[in-house]
């Protein structure tokens, strides 16, 4: 399938989409009638504390996973399986440990239907693009977390996927590794524009990078609140617009019914 | 890693690990320690020569080191040996062969399709409960004493184990790489052929030397139960004229064989699967 | 030292295979017979109809008959009786002393390597090519035999304990220091426990090795009875109804070997490595 950007029809549209897990009919469920829009070239980051079902989510939208009720709508069409026009970032890099960076990137790539030249230009636009360049040959066993991570990224982007998933891209990572790779993908998402949709547990990772932060619940998993972030890039952890949105957000967190009698 | 026990057990004193010099002690503590391993061979080696030279040992029990090389060399000039050596040889290299492709086959048959496995794996599994030895005397009824019986014995031998570990790693593809294939549309055959199957590697390897050692282990009884040519002839005909000399050298050589065998094979393994994490 | 893993080395491998392929229950099973019968139908139907005088073929009545016999005298359960007891002589005599030496070679670095690599090398030869010269030394009967199968159950036993003691965490053993652990009690609370998969992975093979050495034994060192002479005899006769019986009993006898050392790992050891 071409994935020819055209960044006005890629809305994505969430329609009350629920999930239970099967044969559990008396559990709560994973999913309770989630709602949410998603317009072309956004950057929304989703957060929520473990079993808020935003993993599961993400998996929904990417098609990996057909078995919900609601509907889900991308570029107008139902989404039922997966599509290369929907890319998606795991938080393992599932890097294939037999072939190298430069095979792993063109792993995207083989049902694209691009010639040889095409690809080959390509995976090494993307390689620069993550700051790859001279590691073409290595095996990721060779490669540290994050640079196997940014191969990842540059697998995910590889193909100008329409959207972006990012299932805690950073969640394996150490704390400066982490915070040089959110430089990274703001700096990414600001040359592409390519629609991304965040999963993330860490709310600073969350305000630094979206234009909006969509609060989760956990059982059963629901939207709470949806903040807009509305500061101009590239922000600063230490702004005070910054500090207020963020804790405006982990507030959130403390719903009592979560937390254990402290 | 191994010092871990030694130093909790032995606190206070000094441990030196593999290729460790310098501080622990004097020149002379690390020429003993690389010394060592040798130290029971050549004990053994001494006695030996010792024994026969001054009857310790009757020869009936334990023939003199210098006989056994004489007879090796005699053998090897006289052609003998090479054609022994290369009977066995040849067996193993068709059975072997013959067993792993087949075993390669199988398995990823078994692995890929669950209706193929619901169908064969029980009985594949009731056949496998029988050592590869309890089909000796069937076969030897159904096929006679010769070559056949080899290829087919060895072939059994190492067929199980190719079979099983292959069956195991197609089965055993981390879902996450089924994931990654599904994301970028991979067809069934491109899942097969690019992620299924080189994720099976190191399992398959380790099912193939595996299946070599085995595939050994039954050449050499056969060979003693049932041939008139090859390593284990040799092994019978030396003990049945009382010829230990003859009977230690051909048990030397199947030794040397089998650990060669199994260092190429460990080698191969090592260059097909760089040091994977997976 | 790489050693394959334990499902790959006994039967069990296909066993376990097949139970992970989720096909289970009633609606499932019934697939797994239809090769046997099939298979089953033909051999009766071929024995049937074939020149009958043919040596190499005998009919499902005809084992089935000699069965019954061979139970009814009293002579399946005396070669397997004598199998089986050789066996497990063996493999107990050969699992102590590799404990034994599995724990030395595992507990001290200076007899792993005056030892180790020496065992190494022993451990290259193929088993039976030591068959002929344990015959000369010891004769053809019940004690070569008993020597033989010692060896086929020491060697993994050696190899697995001696790696399953090197192998415990570091980790663990600093937490021992930690709290001042003694060297008994270190042994007895943390080496011990750690390496005890390990140590029984190697108790598993020496007895399903032990088992195959049982049967290869009995064919070369030819005097005696056992359930491999009564197979060599058949073979030998030309009596293929005795073959063919002795290799189901031989089956039947493996499988429940393999069952029971299972159902062992299953309830108390559970290998982490696995």
């Amino acid at each position: 399938m071409a994935t020819v950007s055209s960044t006005r029809t890629s809305d994505l549209n969430l329609h009350h989409v629920s999930k239970r897990f099967a044969g559990d009919d008396h559990a709560v469920p994973v999913l309770d009638r989630i709602d949410l829009s998603v317009k072309s070239g956004e950057f929304v980051a989703i957060v929520g504390a473990s079993g808020c079902g935003k993993s599961t989510l993400l998996r929904l939208i990417a098609g990996l996973d057909d078995q919900f009720d609601g509907d889900i709508e991308f570029s107008g069409e139902r989404v039922r399986t997966t599509d290369l026009a929907r890319g998606i970032v795991f938080q393992d890099h599932r890097l294939f440990p037999w072939l190298n960076v430069e095979q792993n990137i063109a792993v995207a790539l083989k049902n694209s239907g691009r010639s040889k030249e095409e690809k080959r230009r390509a995976v090494a636009e993307h390689i620069a693009l993550v700051g790859l360049k001279g590691y073409e040959g290595h095996h990721p066993h060779q490669l540290s977390g994050g640079m196997a991570q940014r191969v990842a990224i540059a697998r995910g982007l590889v193909n100008r996927p329409k959207l972006l998933l990012l299932d805690e891209p950073f969640g394996a990572l150490d704390a400066l590794t982490r915070s040089r790779l959110q430089n990274e993908l703001r700096r990414i998402w600001e040359h592409e524009r390519i629609t991304m949709i965040l999963v993330t547990h860490d709310v600073d990772e969350a305000v630094f990078l979206a234009d909006r932060v969509v609060v989760m619940q956990a059982r059963p998993g629901r939207i709470g609140k949806v903040v807009k972030v509305d500061l101009p890039r590239p922000r600063s952890r230490s702004d005070v617009a910054f500090v207020r949105l963020r804790d405006e957000i982990l507030a959130d967190f403390s719903v009592p019914q979560d937390v254990a009698a402290a | 890693m191994a010092n871990s026990i030694a130093r909790t057990l032995n606190p206070g004193q000094r441990v030196s690990g593999d290729g460790t010099r310098g501080h622990t002690g004097s020149l002379a503590r690390s020429l003993g320690w690389i010394a060592l391993p040798w130290l029971v061979p050549v004990a053994c080696a001494v006695l030996w020569v010792l024994g026969s030279h001054y009857g310790w040992i009757s020869a009936q029990i334990l023939p003199s080191p210098t006989l056994v090389f004489d007879t090796l060399g005699g053998l090897a000039s006289t052609g003998e040996l090479w054609m022994h050596i290369g009977a066995s040889l040849s067996r193993i290299a068709v059975g072997f062969t013959g067993g792993v492709l087949l075993g390669l086959l199988l398995g990823a048959w078994l692995g890929l399709s669950r209706t193929a496995e619901a169908y064969i794996l029980p009985s594949f599994n009731a056949i496998v409960q029988v050592p590869v030895l309890g089909w000796l005397p069937f076969l030897m009824i159904v096929v006679g004493i010769g070559e056949p019986l080899k290829y087919l014995l060895i072939g059994h031998a190492a067929l199980v184990p190719v079979t099983l570990s292959t069956l195991q790693g197609f089965r055993r593809t981390p879902p996450a790489y089924l994931d990654v294939a599904r994301v970028f549309r991979y067809s069934r055959r491109q899942t097969i052929f690019n992620v299924i199957l080189p994720s099976a590697v190191p399992v398959i390897g380790t099912g193939i030397r595996l299946a070599f050692t085995k595939a050994w282990l039954t050449l050499v009884v056969v060979e003693l139960v049932a041939s008139s040519e090859g390593l284990g002839y040799l092994i019978v005909y030396g003990r049945q004229l009382f010829q230990l000399d003859l009977v230690l050298a051909s048990v030397l050589i199947v030794g040397a064989i089998g650990y060669a065998a199994d260092r190429l094979l460990t080698v191969l393994e090592h260059k097909l699967s760089p040091a994977r994490s997976a | 030292m790489s050693t394959p893993s334990l499902e790959l080395e006994t039967g069990s491998g296909a066993i376990a295979a097949s139970g992970e392929s989720g096909e289970s229950g009633k609606a499932g099973r019934w697939r797994g017979w239809v090769i046997p019968a099939v298979a089953l139908l033909s051999w009766w139907f071929v024995s049937r109809h074939v020149v009958a005088g043919h040596g190499m073929m005998t009919s499902p009545a005809q084992v089935l008959h000699t069965a019954i016999d061979q139970a009814r005298t009293g002579a399946l359960w005396r070669a397997l009786s004598a199998s089986l007891a050789r066996e497990l002589t063996g493999f107990t005599l050969g699992a102590s002393l590799g404990l034994v030496l599995g724990a030395l070679l595992g507990v001290s670095p200076f007899a792993n390597r005056l030892i180790g690599p020496s065992f190494n090398a022993f451990k290259q030869v193929s088993l039976f090519a030591w068959i002929p010269l344990i015959s000369v030394w010891f004769g053809l009967g019940d004690v070569a035999k008993v020597v033989f199968l010692s060896l086929a159950a020491l060697v993994p036993v050696v190899a697995h304990t001696s790696d399953g003691i090197r192998a415990v965490s570091p980790a663990l053993l600093d937490v021992a220091r930690v709290f001042r652990y003694s060297k008994l009690q270190t042994v007895r609370q943390v080496v011990l426990p750690a390496a005890l998969p390990s140590i029984f992975t190697g108790i598993y093979l020496a007895l399903i090795y032990s088992w195959l050495a049982t049967l290869g034994a009995e064919y070369l060192l030819v005097a005696g009875s056992g359930i491999g002479n009564t197979l060599v005899d058949g073979s030998e006769q030309f009596r293929m109804d005795l073959v063919v019986f002795g290799v189901i009993v031989i089956g039947i006898t493996g499988w429940a070997l393999n069952a029971l050392a299972r159902a062992i790992q299953q309830r108390w050891f559970r290998d982490p490595a696995a």
